[in-house]
């Protein structure tokens, strides 16, 4: 495989990409409460400003150009305009989905002092300005502080209720991932120090010369470093064992807050492994063994607790331990194949997991249910949001001709590559019970004529949700059909993300 | 000044396991203070040592965040709140020798595998060696607080005990740090103990207790 060196190009739009997010959410913060049309104005100018500078960055990283800015602390490849521009679309499609679906009482009383609608758009947009910046920088302490960051950013999307179950939930959220990610830093140090004698005149070490020292530093401290790595990234990204606040966090939050943590915030844990694990991967046979052990434990642990979960948003929130660690496999085999399916499974599961909650949030606004067990019958009132389920459902458990069929099938084939064929079939099983799982709720609640006790009213009264909030699902449930029929959509961008890893390797 | 930098070692560790073991908040809460100002000479102490002035940034930081603010706002909330803390799952006396035993062994073990950790050599000689080993020592026992006790508060004591011992390491492993980079893992506790704090004085309004065992109203 031909890697090539790509020229660089210092430029300030590293440095847009976050600081206008981060200056919007400012603004939204101080004039959010002068009415509605500040609130939503703001969001929504800020939001499709990120995406235009998202955009443009993407343009020039796919002509061949690598941006960086303030002496390479900031550096644009492949790999991070792909998880920028997944940041704002999924940005704009929340923020278009949260006008409608705040109803005029949410907005008018503002639904607890501390948790007003000025300071949720407001957390949105700073959320993805941190998001970016975490995305953006080159510097692997930075990279910690930006991580953690984008954690508190969201804590008080997760409390938006202020209820008991809510506080519980943040709570567990902002203090078990906090824990985490220090371990995350405790192996950014160990490798930095041993990286010290190393390295170039800059005092930092920048992650895109973690390649150059990946055959140098002793073994122990590499193994040492990424089971430290992959404890902290890992528990960000809610991998097994290291997932208890994921489904509550998850499915506390009002839906597109979960669209929104289960689409954008768990894929920074994945995006900073594949920066750091997928550097060392391809030297130590190792890591690739200790990354597809626990994804494995991830996939069968998130699967069999989806399984048994009533609450449907506790559901998607174990699916999504599940299929986070399909992405982190991939990306922790540092083979080309290996990263490229992490990759587009990344891209994939923001697109359906992003899907389902926001189907689900809009069976909460009609029926006001979220159990499986109170809802039936409701396909004939909200067709739209059953179509949207379904497909998401299928293109979760990888069925084709649906996105997550690619991704899955890419996956499969890599581990065999890497002759970890065990893995992948606990994979093939994961993605069949899945598909179980899912079909199971989505027949009982849009199909299944059952007598549902003493909710039959409200699911009588359901009405189909406003074209705000469907035209975000129509978009991402198209978005999973033609991903999955062409999926030669994606491949620039992949190929460049997945390539930009290897350049590091070499040395670029 | 290796005699001066093992007394303040020994004292930081002392006042480590106080604020973990001890049950009146309060006391814990004036023994993490004190932890974080011996912290704090270590690290000017490192500076004078190894000559390197940009310590002295480090430790006006540290000082700072880590014995002003943090403190002040753990004792803010504790006066509103309860100063005894929730009883924990082990007793203080078995606590007390479990960890002294345990502890001690830890950074005996750390101490002569420094090697294993940062194969420089400067990091292999004194007294970088002992903070190091001292480093992952009170990393532990934060870890140890976290599990064994109950009260949200010592979880936040604990909470900060592992963040003070990364910070040793980080000091000792990368002295050359910028001064920027610094400020964010700095400001980056603050907000985070900040939004704790916030999180769990709503949660002892809403709840009525502290005791984080009891938030149990989502189950597994």
């Amino acid at each position: 495989m031909v890697v090539t060196i790509n020229p660089t190009a210092v430029s300030i739009l590293p440095f847009l990409v976050f600081i206008v997010p981060l200056c919007f959410g400012g603004l939204i913060f101080l004039l959010g409460r002068h009415g509605k049309f500040f609130r939503h104005g703001l969001a929504l100018i800020g939001i499709l400003a990120t995406l235009a500078i998202a955009a443009v960055m993407t343009a020039r990283v796919l002509d061949g150009e690598v941006l960086t800015w303030w002496n390479n602390n900031f550096y644009i490849d492949g790999l991070a305009t792909l998880m920028e521009l997944a940041a704002s679309v999924m940005g704009v499609i929340v923020v278009v989905y949260s006008i409608f679906y705040f109803g005029e009482k949410t907005e008018r009383e503002e639904a607890h002092p501390y948790t007003s609608m000025t300071s949720y758009y407001g957390q949105i947009l700073v959320f993805l300005g941190l998001m970016n910046w975490t995305c953006a920088t080159n510097n692997i302490i930075m990279l910690y502080v930006s991580l953690e960051f984008t954690t508190l950013a969201t804590v008080f999307l997760v409390t938006f209720h202020w209820n008991k179950p809510a506080l519980e939930a943040g709570y567990k959220y902002l203090l078990l991932v906090t824990v985490g990610v220090v371990f995350a830093l405790l192996g950014s140090v160990l490798l930095y120090a041993a990286a010290i004698p190393y390295l170039p005149v800059s005092r930092i070490l920048l992650l895109t010369e973690l390649g150059t020292i990946a055959t140098k530093i002793p073994t122990n401290i590499v193994l040492l470093a990424a089971a430290f790595l992959v404890v902290g990234f890992g528990t960000k990204a809610g991998l097994v064992p290291f997932h208890a606040w994921l489904p509550d966090a998850h499915a506390e939050a009002p839906a597109p807050v979960s669209a929104l943590l289960s689409g954008i915030v768990i894929k920074v844990g994945a995006y900073a492994l594949a920066r750091t694990i997928s550097v060392f991967a391809p030297h130590y046979g190792a890591i690739p063994l200790f990354v597809a052990i626990l994804c494995s434990l991830s996939m069968v642990v998130g699967m069999l607790m989806a399984l048994a979960q009533d609450d449907l948003k506790r559901m998607l929130a174990y699916s999504s331990v599940a299929q986070i660690a399909y992405v982190i496999e991939g990306l922790g085999m540092g083979t080309y194949l290996g990263i490229y399916a992490g990759l587009m499974h990344l891209v994939n599961h923001s697109i359906v997991k992003g899907l389902l909650f926001l189907a689900v949030g809009a069976l909460i606004y009609s029926t006001g249910k979220r159990r499986i067990s109170e809802l039936a019958k409701v396909r004939f009132a909200m067709p739209v949001t059953a179509f949207a389920f379904f497909t998401g459902v299928f293109a979760l458990s990888g069925m084709p001709p649906f996105n997550g069929f690619v991704s899955k099938f890419t996956l499969f084939l890599a581990l065999g590559q890497s002759r970890l064929l065990w893995a992948a079939v606990v994979g093939i099983i994961t993605s069949l019970f899945t598909l179980v799982c899912f079909f199971r709720a989505g027949s009982r609640i849009f199909w299944s004529d059952r007598q549902v006790p003493a909710v039959g009213a409200e699911a009588a009264a359901a009405r189909e949700v406003p074209a705000g909030m469907w035209a975000g699902m129509v978009l991402l449930a198209v978005a999973a059909v033609v991903l999955g029929v062409f999926p030669q959509i994606m491949h620039p961008l992949l190929d460049s993300a997945a390539k930009c890893i290897l350049r590091i390797l070499i040395g670029g | 000044m290796g005699d001066l930098i093992t007394t303040l070692m020994v004292c930081h560790f002392i006042a480590s396991v106080c604020a973990a073991e001890i049950r009146n908040l309060r006391t814990a809460t004036a023994f993490l203070l004190g932890q974080s100002l011996l912290l704090a000479l270590i690290i000017v102490a490192f500076a004078e040592q190894s000559q390197n002035y940009s310590l002295y940034w480090w430790a006006g930081l540290t000082v700072l965040t880590k014995a002003v603010i943090i403190p002040g706002l753990l004792w803010w909330h504790i006066r509103r709140t309860n100063y005894m803390e929730v009883k924990p799952l082990v007793s203080f006396v078995v606590s007390f020798i479990v960890l002294a035993v345990f502890l001690i062994a830890f950074y005996q073990l750390v101490h002569t595998h420094v090697n294993f950790l940062a194969p420089t050599a400067a990091a292999s000689a004194e007294p970088s060696r002992s903070a190091l080993a001292l480093a992952f020592t009170i990393f532990v026992l934060g870890l140890y607080v976290l599990v064994v006790h109950r009260d949200a508060v010592k979880i936040i004591i604990g909470l900060h005990l592992i963040e003070n011992g990364v910070h040793l390491a980080l000091v000792t492993l990368v002295p050359q740090l910028p001064v920027t980079t610094v400020l964010g893992i700095v400001s980056n506790v603050v907000v985070a103990a900040v939004m704790l704090l916030f999180l769990t004085e709503s949660i002892y309004h809403a709840f009525g207790t502290a005791d984080t065992m009891k938030l149990s109203t989502l189950k597994r």
